[in-house]
């Protein structure tokens, strides 16, 4: 692996683009370009992309230039590409969900997210890889190849939302969105090791993304940084009133505390998670305990938690999720089953038996691990647990995805809404990332991003890059 | 698994094509859905209601 060299246009994080543009050491038009020449060498190997939109992306980037040159400047996403998951619309290109099912779906309008990254001056680059309807993956059925891992093209780079965390950790641009409906933007951060935020239930707008499960899916920003993760989410956060999930909210400026540090924060470690419930490799098992070190050694208390068992979490977001996909689902499993792949069909046939009592069912008691988990956050500021329990996959191991992709404790907080983030916690000996993961109040994703500032200032993984160029 | 069961349920949720084109797939559905549902404590006490809770204009 090597370290950072921030001064390679391709590994500008976007505040540092942001700087550079305004310092005219570089231009919107010189990223893109360094950009582009980089995803025509390295995108062949790691299949981020379903639809690079190039020309647009030029065009956006010439007109970035001329107003940031004019003083015109937007904010600190002005001129700087962002690559887009393909469940979400983006107006004019189509919206396939890596799938053969929506392959002539061209989206009528932005998504909400999209239009306000739009607004803030960020430039859409594509569409990206993901699983099967953010399901399905990784596949080799499908009209498009899987996403691959940036440090080891032969691994899994996670998912759902695979070609966010893929790009975004190779260098093809420096922030993407992803959604996160059991943990699909922190998968791919854990993978590739980079941020990865699923905001608050109800923080940011689904309106233009494809559903999977209404009541557990989010939308999230993927980032090399903290800060940059932050900005994402200034620029995507607020009230939609024909989104029935958005909640009214005055949460804003998510930077404003990255740089206070951890002193005197009480963090509870839910070390049963991945000790007990669903034991990790043990190099996670390591790197976690480091984890709760580096921030005790910046003066935070780490206490020991106890929450209701993973198992149960995960269970009630698979009865809830296979509930509600099924709802979306059903006419084309009816009547064009073959055209899923078969990862995707395996997944979402399970809701066509699903009894309407067991839905209510996991929906009640959804509602008593909500209040555990808000038991556990009038006690402490953040919790922190494991993100992934095992490093990636090989992408040829079906067997070992198969049994390792469903190894996290990432879907507790789908199904209690709160926000969280995943991030590099260290390399395991075979040179993939393992991660860590953060978990705050409702709509108080502004700490959990300072602690994970504080922590990513203290550990130093930020500077590793993958050795892919 | 009862396999006229699943042919039951199968019918009932209109999935023949799929059976026919995938029966190892619908098969292995039905099983996981099973195990799925076992997988909740759904609570004893008859007022715990379900989330979210239904009140206009308030998500959480």
């Amino acid at each position: 692996m090597t370290q950072a060299h921030s001064t390679e246009a391709h590994w500008l994080t976007a505040v540092e683009a942001s700087k550079a543009f305004a310092a005219k050491t570089i231009s919107p038009v010189e990223l893109m370009t360094a950009l582009l020449k980089r995803i025509e060498v390295l995108d062949p190997k790691l299949n981020a992309f379903i639809r690079l939109d190039a020309d647009a992306a030029m065009a956006a980037a010439r007109t970035a230039e001329a107003e940031i040159r004019a003083g015109r400047i937007r904010g600190p996403l002005h001129g700087v590409p962002v690559g887009i998951k393909d469940i979400i619309d983006v107006a004019g290109l189509p919206t396939t969900g890596h799938s053969k099912i929506l392959l002539d779906n061209i989206a009528a309008s932005d998504a909400v997210v999209v239009r306000k990254l739009r607004q803030a001056g960020a430039i859409m680059i594509g569409k990206l890889s993901t699983h099967e309807f953010a399901i399905g993956g990784p596949s080799f059925d499908l009209p498009f190849p899987p996403a691959r891992n940036p440090w080891n093209p032969d691994h899994h780079p996670g998912g759902s939302s695979s070609g966010s965390g893929a790009g975004v950790c190779g260098g093809l641009f420096p922030v993407a969105l992803g959604t996160d409906t059991g943990g699909s933007v922190r998968n791919p951060a854990s993978a590739c090791g980079i941020v990865g935020l699923k905001p608050t239930y109800g923080l940011v707008s689904r309106r233009g993304v494809f559903p999977l499960s209404f009541t557990l899916d989010h939308v999230g920003p993927l980032t090399r940084t903290v800060a940059d993760n932050a900005i994402m989410l200034d620029a995507i956060a607020g009230h939609d009133p024909e989104d029935p999930g958005s909640v009214p909210t005055q949460s804003r400026h998510f930077g404003r505390l990255l740089d206070r540090g951890v002193r005197g924060m009480r963090i509870g470690f839910i070390r049963h998670f991945h000790e007990v419930d669903m034991p990790a490799h043990p190099e996670v098992t390591a790197h976690l305990e480091d984890v709760a070190r580096v921030l005790e050694a910046e003066g935070a208390e780490i206490h020991t938690v106890t929450l209701p068992s993973l198992n149960e979490f995960s269970g009630i977001n698979r009865v809830i999720l296979c509930s509600e996909a099924w709802s979306i689902h059903a006419p084309w499993l009816r009547s064009r089953p073959g055209d899923y792949g078969q990862l995707a069909r395996r997944r979402l046939l399970p809701g066509a038996f699903m009894m309407a009592g067991d839905y209510v069912g996991a929906q009640r008691r959804r509602l008593e691990l909500i209040a555990a988990v808000e038991d556990a956050l009038r006690d402490y500021d953040v919790l922190l647990c494991a993100s992934s329990m095992d490093p990636a996959s090989r992408l040829d191991d079906a067997e070992t995805t198969a049994r390792t992709y469903p190894r996290q404790a990432r879907t507790p907080f789908n199904v209690t809404g709160h926000p969280a983030l995943a991030m590099m916690a260290g390399l395991a000996s075979t040179g993939l990332p393992v991660s860590v993961q953060f978990v705050g109040r409702y709509f108080d994703d502004a700490t959990v991003l300072r602690v994970a500032a504080a922590y990513e200032r203290a550990a130093g993984w930020v500077k590793r890059r993958p050795p892919i160029g | 698994m009862d396999k006229q069961l699943v042919a039951a349920l199968v019918r009932a949720a209109g999935l023949e094509k799929a059976l026919a084109e995938y029966p190892d797939d619908v098969m292995a559905a039905a099983e996981q859905s099973l195990n799925n549902a076992g997988a909740v404590n759904v609570p004893t006490n008859p007022a715990a209601e379900p989330w979210p809770p239904m009140r206009a204009g308030v998500g959480l």
